[in-house]
């Protein structure tokens, strides 16, 4: 096989990978398959594919700068795989960005709400303009394929200075407003990167590294298609760049001087290596590599500096909308089926990028006008040496057997847990026969009450006294937790089965089995469960049927206690007053108890409650 | 009027009344801990809760309701808005899910429905309905120690400083709330620092819109300014290529 087939397969199956991670996002949340919470909203997706796409795909206009309005013509031959670049780079940041939404539908929203205040708003603007404007540009060298359509190709083609105009102002607005996001975030990002001068960091680095993110694609796909590197252009593509990332480094690090924050650079913290590691990828490297002469024209150093550059600007991204904002919660670290998603995208705008390049005429050295020449478009390049790119349907049947095992591989690898629930959702208890102290977390928060078990076992005579406290009242029930009925910290909650007695007593047609035929349908003036359930309450139990509802936990667990100790208070003299909500809520966290307590809980029997194995289904209840 | 709430933390007793009392005003749905929960008792579900700290001391969380709100500003698509009345309201009609109210809030105030395909964002309206209708919110209602009062912002205020005046050794002398970012309408006072409501960097009492504000000023001139400065440069360019055409034409 060669290369370009390898790799193209490569690419097809983290594509079919990510697919089924992106298909479960969509049936069944973002819970399902991402690690993003509360305190860290934005995840992965934000910080590696929306903000470094935009800002690695901004060589699109930067390019567009140079040839159609600076006119240098040595670029021209890169015009049209720019402009390529940049438009899947801008979808790989839109479909990244409709991953992540919530109602990934209503993207369309901003268009008809306004909200002018906000840089999202002007974002998403700006980039749905940019996305047409890319795609604009680009729709000529398809429309070459065809006779069809020849009207709007050569209109479009007549105007494109137009496009280019539009294209380069509506990038420096947004790329900048990328920046201008952050600002609202004084008290989380980190004072290295947080300054007010963050659009225009935004929009230097973006302008810098663009036409970077140029080269590295051409180097990748000419090794790819193993052509000849046209290293000399290349070269002084990248002595062009590197003014730009001088001007960027030398703007951010000026601007740390004067809001006297330069020792932070310096302090050792994790914060100030991420951010020298950062400066030297994007700014020290490419500024070595590409602005010496005699290292300039080595291609090694071109992949070196424009690699490092590359990652650096992504780092850079990823550092400020994600790496270096203080968290105030769980932490976050990216499930495998982010990643997924993530490669996922990029490789997908990968594979559609060699298409095109396979595809359409993208190396023709000028953008002639298709009238005067129709026939003068090299087919890939006259200079290459070897024939290039395979047959266009010989690949086909590869690549979707690859997809399609790759994407049941895919929906196979993500756990049940992930889709279902990881969180806690029922206690089963186990052992629950001489716990000696109990830790009741009904909400399962880590703050919980201490229970004297042993002590309340003991004093009700032993054994004997568990229907004291405890249900027993379904088959076989040993284990059931509280939360089998008591499902909420705070809403009380129907205990009764309609579906569970409809088909025993006939479906349908039963109903006048408990509800009398002359009386409103109510729970209230049902038959009562005793009246068939005749062993439902064990002797000795000191609660009663009453009602259809059962409690919500906290009252559940409140009365049990706090009745009793009424009563025996009337006897004993001694009891704690349960009134008092801190007699029994210390403020003290279970795990540091106090030492006497501490004793108590290293008994075996101590953590009688064990929570269900992770992955196991949420009941319905 | 400027409707607002005053917390007095040395008055709270924690007994969770003000939660239950949210969650069954506003029908919110039962909670699970769940992994994606910060250690606050805020959840999409919950969107009031005590936070206990030592020494008996019970800290009602819940939306600040800022004066100039960092959400509302930095909302696409004005989801979220500040009423009249002050509360901060949250429209899901118009929401898309973009999250960006999440990150901007200073206090980590707004929860996600993590668990749905379609998820929306979730936080206290200071039952805005309520409100309106001439009555208290369910969490005031519901507090049997008045550690929570609702009112006016301006009486509220004069209120948690007479209470400051006449304990000074009782309690902090700073009224939560009464300068940090520009002011909000969730006042505490309280004998323990609340300085962890907020995160790690504190934020100042200038309200967090003004950061966004000479960026978003400038939007206009930049756009038009690059324009300008393109079509300068191309004018030139064109000219150059156009006059060394002429010289060479003129050589030949």
């Amino acid at each position: 096989m060669d290369r370009a087939r390898i790799f193209k397969s490569i690419l097809w199956a983290i594509t079919g990978l990510g697919s089924a991670a992106l298909a479960t996002r969509f049936l069944i949340g973002l819970g399902a398959i991402a690690n993003m919470n509360d305190a860290v909203p934005w995840g992965l997706w934000k910080g590696f594919n929306i903000f470094p796409g935009i800002a690695l795909a901004g060589g699109g206009f930067v390019m567009t700068a140079i040839i159609y309005i600076m006119a240098r013509e040595e670029y021209h031959k890169y015009a049209k795989i720019s402009v390529l670049l940049a438009f899947l780079g801008y979808l790989t940041a839109a479909t990244a960005l409709v991953t992540e939404l919530g109602l990934p539908w209503l993207v369309w929203h901003p268009i008809i709400f306004w909200q002018h205040h906000s840089p999202l708003f002007e974002v998403s603007w700006c980039v749905m303009l940019y996305l047409t404007v890319l795609f604009l540009e680009f729709i000529p060298v398809p429309l070459e394929e065809t006779s069809r359509f020849a009207k709007i190709r050569i209109f479009l083609t007549k105007y494109k200075i137009v496009l280019v105009f539009l294209g380069i102002m509506i990038s420096t607005l947004h790329q900048s407003s990328l920046g201008s996001m952050w600002l609202i975030t004084p008290e989380k990002l980190h004072p290295l990167w947080y300054t007010s001068l963050l659009p225009i960091l935004f929009f230097l680095s973006a302008v810098a590294i663009g036409p970077i993110m140029l080269i590295l694609a051409i180097l990748v796909i000419t090794r790819i298609y193993r052509r000849r590197t046209d290293s000399q252009t290349l070269s002084k593509l990248g002595l062009l760049s590197v003014f730009g990332v001088l001007v960027y480094g030398l703007v951010r690090l000026i601007d740390i001087g004067v809001k006297g924050k330069f020792a932070m650079i310096f302090d050792g913290s994790w914060q100030s290596t991420f951010f020298l590691v950062e400066i030297s990828l994007m700014v020290v490297i490419p500024l070595v590599l590409m602005g010496v002469r005699r290292l300039r024209n080595s291609s090694g150093s071109l992949w070196v500096a424009s690699l490092s550059a590359v990652i650096g600007l992504g780092f850079d991204r990823a550092n400020i909308a994600g790496i270096m904002l203080s968290v105030d919660g769980p932490m976050y670290t990216p499930t495998l089926f982010e990643v997924l998603v993530s490669l996922a995208i990029i490789s997908a705008a990968i594979l559609a990028f060699l298409f095109g390049i396979e595809r359409f005429k993208i190396w023709d050295t000028k953008w002639e006008d298709p009238r005067e020449k129709p026939e003068s478009h090299p087919d890939f390049d006259r200079s290459a040496e070897v024939w290039l790119g395979t047959p266009r349907l010989a690949g086909r049947s590869v690549y979707s057997l690859i997809f399609v095992v790759s994407l049941a591989v895919g929906f196979a690898i993500i756990p049940g847990k992930r889709i279902y629930s990881d969180g806690v959702q029922e206690v089963v208890s186990q052992k629950a026969y001489g716990g000696d102290t109990l830790c009741i977390d009904g909400n399962r928060d880590n703050y919980g009450v201490t229970f004297d078990h042993k002590a309340h076992v003991v004093r009700n005579s032993n054994d004997s006294s568990c229907v004291l406290c405890h249900h027993m009242n379904q088959p076989n029930d040993k284990q059931s937790g509280c939360y089998s009925c008591h499902r909420d910290m705070y809403q009380t909650t129907d205990a009764f089965r309609h579906d569970w007695h409809a088909d025993p007593a006939n479906a349908n047609i039963g109903c006048m089995e408990c509800h009398a035929i002359d009386q409103e349908r109510l729970a209230t003036t049902a038959k009562a469960c005793d009246q068939c359930h005749k062993d439902l309450i064990p002797p000795g139990a000191t609660i009663t049927i009453e009602k259809y509802m059962a409690p919500s936990y906290t009252d559940a667990m409140h009365f049990l206690c706090i009745d009793c100790h009424r009563q025996k208070a009337e006897e004993l003299t001694d009891k704690p007053d349960l009134a008092l909500c801190t007699t029994c809520h210390r403020w003290k966290h279970p795990n540091h108890l106090q030492d006497e307590v501490a004793e108590k809980y290293n008994h075996p029997y101590f953590n009688h409650v064990v929570l269900p194995q992770k992955g196991s289904k949420e009941k319905g209840h | 009027m400027k409707a607002a709430i005053l917390t007095d933390v040395t008055k709270c007793i924690g007994c969770l009344e003000c939660v239950a009392a949210c969650k069954k005003t506003n029908k919110l749905d039962r909670d699970f801990p769940r992994s994606w929960h910060k250690n606050d008792g805020l959840s999409a579900r919950n969107w009031t809760s005590i936070v206990e700290k030592p020494e008996q001391h019970y800290i009602r969380k819940q939306c600040r309701h800022c004066l100039e709100p960092a959400c509302v500003s930095v909302c696409p698509v004005a989801a979220l808005y500040k009423t009249k009345e002050g509360p901060v309201v949250y429209d899901p009609d118009k929401c898309m899910g973009c999250r960006y109210c999440m990150v901007a809030c200073p206090y980590g105030i707004p929860r996600y429905d993590w668990d749905k395909p379609a998820a929306y964002v979730q936080k206290c309206h200071m039952c805005i309905d309520l409100i309106k209708q001439g009555k208290q919110p369910a969490c005031i209602e519901a507090c049997p120690t008045q550690a929570t009062i609702f009112g006016d912002r301006d009486q509220l205020m004069a209120e948690a400083h007479r209470r400051i005046k006449d304990e000074p050794e009782k309690y902090i002398n700073k009224v939560y709330g009464e300068f940090e970012v520009g002011g909000t309408s969730v006042l505490y006072v309280s004998d323990i620092d609340l300085e962890f409501l907020s995160y790690p960097l504190k934020p100042g009492t200038e309200p967090l819109p003004d950061t966004m504000k000479p960026a978003m000023e400038a939007v206009p001139p930049v756009f038009v300014g690059m324009g300008a400065l393109m079509g300068g440069v191309y004018w030139i360019c064109r000219r150059r290529e156009k006059l060394q055409g002429e010289k060479e034409g003129n050589k030949e």
